[in-house]
């Protein structure tokens, strides 16, 4: 973070006269990916989660002298392309820089990073609310460099003090260190980001994002700017460590937002009066917490590693990698909400979905708008279609949408179908889950639940049977208490599960007399 | 300049005795000051930083996993280990 100004002395009863209005909450995110890689960033060794401990590990990776890195192919790569789906510059030249540090799970004593010339260079990430509770805003991203991933330690929480056990499966794992400019307003606004950069990572497949598994890891850089009689203070930086899921993120920055508050109106010290404080984020206990950590600042010591040679991209490569981003989801809420009339929450629930989801509910809304069923919204239709019965069925089963087992052009047609008024929503429903549960195409599903087209003699002689029936509710009718008729539908409904309840109201209101 | 050479220990994971410290402080001073005379070369403006001694590039391989080494093999250069992990000290008092 890059705050420098001198914070300013206040008195205890300045302090205490400050009010929310007068705190500005600054955020910046560190985020780590994995990109998804089949072998490590400097050897050949797999990339596979879950593997028996120390199972993948080579004489590159465990830091063994004489041996020498190459850089995977594939990790600049998708490193490049998330930085063009990150808006960022893409360097020309890029190069490889030793960071210097001991810790048991970092078998060469240094990580290999970059420091000064990182692939991707400053870029922006587009956040929205669709709820509306902050304003759409263009997030700076300052840099994104590839880094090695270090080991795993397994620490000893008995007190017995038995020995730390070390994993390096996951050392040399290639991560893309995504790093914002402190742009951050709110704990929302930092939720919104990792959401919508997962989402983009996500659709340009350069990474699987899982969290539990580490492939999505982030830190947050967090303080505040208080106006005091017109004079801006800021508290000292807290950097909260490993926030392993959004929630988290969001609760620890909302929690450290408060601390540092209460701290400050207690102490009054500003930035460069304490020391920058690493804390983590205590799940049980909802608080953020001092992390156990060496005292001083941290001295990284890096310099340009001499085991690796500089990499040149030339445009043309980073055009044609360029090239190999299909859909980024800014310009598929654009389309949703042009091409089929839907509203930005309805688009959020699609698109939140993935690339998938969003191609599916538009064949179903392609086939239903180009067919002439009179549909007034088919966008809108689809979209109710698709959230509610198509995103219900994913979700209990926990599959893909490859696997839904009807097409979106079937669906479509059944919306067509009801549309036409060969049979309502309801009714509709049923005719989906035959198809799910049964993998029947639509008109074996219409078949087998015996629907047919109700014609209009039969409907006027339910309704007069109806109305002959229950003089109580025709009565109230009459006296302009309009939802009445729901009880009459559905006893129509009972008689014949195949009318459709628009005509049927039409027809009762008709004979009726209103 | 005046704790370089602790400081330097430090980092390093050394214990630097006393008696020690003052004779690797000098060393320390003296190589340093040799390698700051490139300080003073004035440079034209448009000159970039020169990172290596090697002039070639992208040394790239390909995505391509190959088996790993036998855990056995890899863990034996460890001083300690249980077969599955290597054992190290508690980082944390």
């Amino acid at each position: 973070m890059s705050q420098t100004q001198e914070a300013t002395e206040t008195t205890q009863s300045q302090r205490d006269a400050v009010t929310d209005a007068d705190v500005t909450l600054i955020v910046g995110l560190e985020v780590h990916v994995q990109l998804d890689t089949q072998s490590k960033l400097f050897c050949n060794c797999s990339t596979a989660y879950g593997a028996d401990a120390n199972t993948q590990t080579c004489p590159v990776c465990t830091g063994m002298p004489g041996t020498l890195p190459v850089i995977n192919e594939q990790a600049l790569k998708l490193a490049i392309k998330t930085g063009l789906a990150l808006n960022c510059e893409i360097a020309n030249y890029t190069k490889w820089d030793r960071k210097n540090y001991f810790y048991p799970d970092l078998p060469k004593g240094y990580q290999i990073s970059q420091f000064d010339k990182p692939i991707c260079g400053a870029g922006h990430l587009t956040i929205a609310d669709p709820k509306g509770a902050f304003e759409t805003r263009a997030i700076q991203i300052e840099r994104a460099h590839l880094e090695e991933d270090a080991g795993k330690s397994i620490h000893d929480e008995s007190g017995a003090k038995k020995p730390t056990k070390i994993d390096l499966n996951r050392t040399g794992t290639p991560l893309l260190e995504i790093v914002t400019k402190p742009d951050l307003r709110s704990a929302e606004e930092a939720k919104a980001f990792l959401t919508e950069l997962k989402l983009i990572l996500t659709y340009i497949g350069v990474s699987d994002c899982n969290m539990q598994e580490g492939s999505l890891r982030c830190d947050g850089n967090v303080n505040l700017h208080i106006n005091v009689d017109g004079q801006k203070v800021a508290t000292p930086i807290v950097e909260i460590k490993n926030l392993n899921s959004f929630r988290a993120a969001e609760r620890a920055i909302g929690y450290e937002a408060e601390r540092q508050l209460r701290v400050w109106k207690k102490d009054g010290l500003g930035i460069g009066e304490a020391p920058k404080q690493t804390r983590g984020w205590d799940v049980a206990n909802q608080k953020t917490t001092p992390s156990r950590e060496k005292e001083g600042a941290a001295d990284y010591r890096y310099f340009p590693d001499p085991d690796l040679i500089a990499v040149v991209t030339t445009d043309q490569e980073i055009a044609a990698i360029g090239a190999t981003i299909a859909h980024l989801p800014s310009a598929l809420r654009t389309d949703l909400m042009e091409n089929y009339g839907l509203e930005a929450y309805d688009t959020e629930v699609i698109v939140s979905q993935g690339a998938g989801v969003v191609a599916y509910y538009e064949s179903v809304a392609d086939f239903l708008t180009k067919s002439a069923s009179g549909s007034k919204s088919p966008g809108k239709t689809a979209s109710n279609w698709v959230a509610q019965e198509v995103l219900r069925y994913l979700n209990e089963q926990s599959c893909e949408v490859g696997d839904y087992p009807v097409s979106g052009e079937q669906l479509g047609e059944l919306l067509v179908r009801i549309s036409k008024g060969d049979f309502d929503q309801t009714r509709g429903k049923d005719v989906l889950a035959q198809m799910v549960e049964n993998a029947l195409d639509l008109d074996a599903a219409i078949e087998k639940l015996g629907i047919k087209a109700v014609d209009a003699n039969e409907i006027q002689s339910l309704c007069q049977q109806l109305i002959d029936e229950n003089p109580a509710v025709i009565e109230q009718i009459r006296e302009g208490k309009g939802k009445a008729i729901g009880s009459l539908i559905g006893k129509a409904r009972k008689l014949n599960p195949n009318i459709n309840p628009n005509v049927v109201k039409e027809n009762l209101l008709k004979q009726i007399g209103i | 300049m005046s704790n370089l050479a602790q400081d330097v220990a430090k980092l390093a994971r050394i214990d630097l005795p006393d008696d020690e410290a003052e004779a690797t402080q000098a060393n320390l001073e003296k190589v340093l000051n040799y390698v700051q005379q490139l300080e003073s070369v004035q440079l034209p403006d448009d000159i970039e930083p020169f990172f290596g001694a090697i002039e070639s590039v992208n040394a790239i391989r390909v995505d391509q996993t190959q088996p790993s080494f036998a855990r056995e093999e890899i863990l034996s250069n460890a001083p300690d280990s249980d077969g599955q992990f290597y054992k190290v000290p508690q980082v944390f008092e």
